[in-house]
């Protein structure tokens, strides 16, 4: 049999087995002692009539004049006979029996002592040379029936008692683990974005180390959090400094420079930073994506994010080239903002690389927090669409992207809990490519 | 114009500082929020380009105290933190605008350009003045039809001017516009400037108050 897997039921289980168990084994020893016990004093008490009787049925039957015809005693009260007796001659012939004395049920005398029949139990004794014997019999029921009395006296208690304490294990297992329950309420109803270190004062010392480990636990994760985010703003500010200034120069060289091979030279300087600055920003942002916090304690409106980033993604491009489109009022999520402008950004950026530059790129954000990037264009083939959200993985080898946009979008998609669905042709149309993801809203 | 830049990355200041001086503009370089705020305390200036993480504290701590101190003299970050919340604390703090590194230079004049347009109250780049047709954005300049070339210095020059239609400017007030804190400076560059622009744009566009200075014509 295995235990069950909760605490509570398991000491529930252990000690109420243990406890009736115990119980049981020790009525058993008391009931089996004081029988012995009783046996003893019936026993001494049988032995006790027949030597009392058996001087006074002497000196009676001495007296007699006729030998050999029974005497039955008459009862001087109306009672009833445990004990009942006969005294007998060594012919076996019965001189003197109690009133309710059943000669029948006396066996042959076979010499002094305790003798036992089926039904009862005798005592035997004799005096004038063994000429005159008495047999005192106690019937076997009586006995049983006090045994069974003291029995039932034992037992009776046990069958109320036992239930009592089981309950009341029950209970004190339950009270005693009533901190360790709330501890586990608390941790299971925070929110997987909570680092904040759990209340544990009241668990008990056996406990206790666990929720202090979880607590430094959560700590050091909190710190590795914000290490984290602080170092990907350092390294975007350590790293894109010097590149801006290399770019910067470059295209001062070009502003200045006459000669076509020191321009030439200068443009692929310039080409090449660029690149590298694309690159070195997406893995930031892909490491973002990956390790960075995502979820925020405090829910903020999206729509001006998107606006923020289509705004400034549009303005190198022709008006009217990005539409967003946003409800009304705000659309309050716990995303981080910066883990949506990325999102928001690698999808328009991605769209605009891809897509019909004669067509305008669609990006709608619904009040139920469904983000939608689309764009006119070619039909991406099904085999290629499940490829994409892989890494350096690009749609068309020739593109100029990095391969990592839709991996970072597909890493918070994934962290976020929602799934991100690329569709191609977009919805009510032949052609063009689509990316949808839900956003986690707060409902108002 | 006159522009403060400050910024303590020296390749890129340098580059920038050139940018800026190239399209006729003037600018100051400083390094660290000390200076700049030494350099905003004597100089009046028609546009501040701001790092955010300079060595001697935040940028946005200067942003801030600036309009605090109700100066609205327009500010474009320059930086290299690019995310949304950088960007929205930026803007809040009083920023007109807001480029991350790396950016392209010619971008910066556009947006540089844009920003001064928005505090002439014409943020229009196309400006019409009597026969002369200009797009500020595009530094284009026609009259009656037949483009004109401007030097760099001719161009900021005009901009002054257009930027102050009618209001009278010394010739002080010109070479602020024109030139760093601490250029050398013939005594009559402003003249010699003048004297061109008016030859390749006529005669009537810019008149002279004598002793006094200039003041852009009625069109």
């Amino acid at each position: 049999m295995r235990l069950p897997r909760s605490l509570q039921g398991r000491l529930g289980l252990t000690l109420g087995v243990a406890i009736t168990v115990l119980w049981v084994v020790t009525a058993s020893f008391t009931a089996v002692t004081v029988r012995h016990e009783m046996d003893e004093v019936f026993d001494s008490a049988l032995q006790e009539t027949a030597q009392r009787l058996l001087p006074l049925a002497v000196v009676e039957i001495i007296g007699r004049d006729n030998d050999g015809v029974t005497q039955r005693l008459g009862a001087i009260r109306d009672h009833v006979e445990f004990f009942t007796y006969v005294v007998r001659d060594a012919q076996g012939r019965i001189l003197l029996r109690s009133h309710s004395a059943d000669p029948a049920i006396f066996p042959a005398y076979d010499g002094a002592g305790f003798r036992q029949t089926t039904t009862h139990r005798l005592y035997n004794d004799d005096a004038l040379q063994s000429s005159i014997r008495i047999s005192v019999a106690e019937p076997l029921d009586h006995r049983a029936e006090v045994a069974r009395e003291i029995q039932i006296g034992l037992g009776l208690p046990l069958l109320i008692v036992i239930p009592i304490a089981l309950m009341a294990i029950f209970l004190a297992v339950q009270a005693s683990l009533g901190s360790i329950r709330r501890f586990r309420d608390r941790l299971e109803s925070r929110s997987a974005r909570d680092l904040t270190p759990i209340a544990a004062d009241d668990l008990p010392s056996e406990i206790a180390p666990i929720a202090t480990t979880l607590n430094g636990f959560l700590d050091r994760l909190k710190g590795a959090f914000d290490a984290e985010r602080s170092f990907a703003a350092n390294a975007a500010h350590e790293l894109r400094t010097p590149l801006a200034g290399a770019i910067s120069q470059a295209q001062r060289l070009q502003s200045e420079s006459e000669d076509p091979r020191t321009l030439a030279r200068a443009v692929e300087i310039e080409t090449t930073l660029k690149r590298l600055t694309r690159l070195s920003e997406r893995l930031m942002q892909l490491a973002r994506a990956e390790g960075g916090r995502l979820r925020l304690e405090k829910a903020e409106d999206l729509c001006g994010v998107a606006r923020i980033v289509v705004d400034d993604i549009a303005r190198g491009w022709d008006p009217g080239r990005v539409v967003l489109k946003v409800p009304q009022g705000p659309v309050m999520s716990d995303l981080d903002r910066d883990a949506f402008g990325i999102l928001c950004r690698n999808l328009v950026e991605n769209a605009l690389r891809h897509g019909d530059p004669s067509h305008p790129i669609d990006v709608e954000l619904t009040e139920g927090g469904a983000f939608t990037v689309s764009n006119n264009g070619p039909v991406v083939a099904p085999e290629v669409l499940k490829k994409l959200t892989q890494r350096f993985e690009r749609a068309n080898a020739g593109s100029d992207g990095s391969g990592l946009g839709l991996a970072i979008v597909a890493a918070i998609a994934q962290r976020i809990g929602s799934p991100l669905a690329l569709k191609s042709p977009r919805a009510n149309s032949a052609t063009g490519f689509e990316v949808t993801l839900q956003l986690p809203v707060e409902t108002p | 114009m006159r522009i403060l830049l400050i910024e303590d990355d020296a390749v890129l200041g340098a580059a920038v500082r050139d940018q800026i001086a190239d399209d006729g503009q003037s600018v100051d370089w400083v390094q660290r929020l000390d200076a700049a705020n030494d350099a905003m305390a004597g100089v009046s200036y028609d546009l501040v380009l701001l790092d955010l993480m300079l060595p001697d504290g935040r940028g946005i701590t200067f942003l801030k105290a600036l309009r605090l101190r109700g100066d609205v003299t327009p500010v474009i970050i320059l930086t290299a933190l690019d995310q949304v919340s950088d960007r929205i604390e930026g803007l809040n703090a009083g920023a007109d605008d807001y480029l991350v590194k790396p950016f392209d230079l010619a971008e910066l004049s556009a947006r540089i350009g844009s920003v001064a347009r928005r505090y002439t109250g014409n943020p229009n780049p196309i400006v019409t003045h009597g026969p002369l047709d200009i797009d500020l954005a595009a530094r284009s300049i026609h009259h009656t039809g037949k483009p004109i070339a401007l030097t760099a210095r001719e161009w900021a020059l005009l901009e002054a001017f257009l930027g102050r239609p009618g209001q009278l400017m010394s010739k002080a007030q010109l070479e602020d516009k024109l030139y760093a804190f601490g250029a050398e400076i013939e005594s009559n560059t402003i003249e010699v400037h003048v004297s061109r622009l008016r030859k390749k744009l006529g005669a009537g566009i810019i008149e002279t108050e004598r002793g006094l200075g200039y003041r852009l014509g009625a069109p």
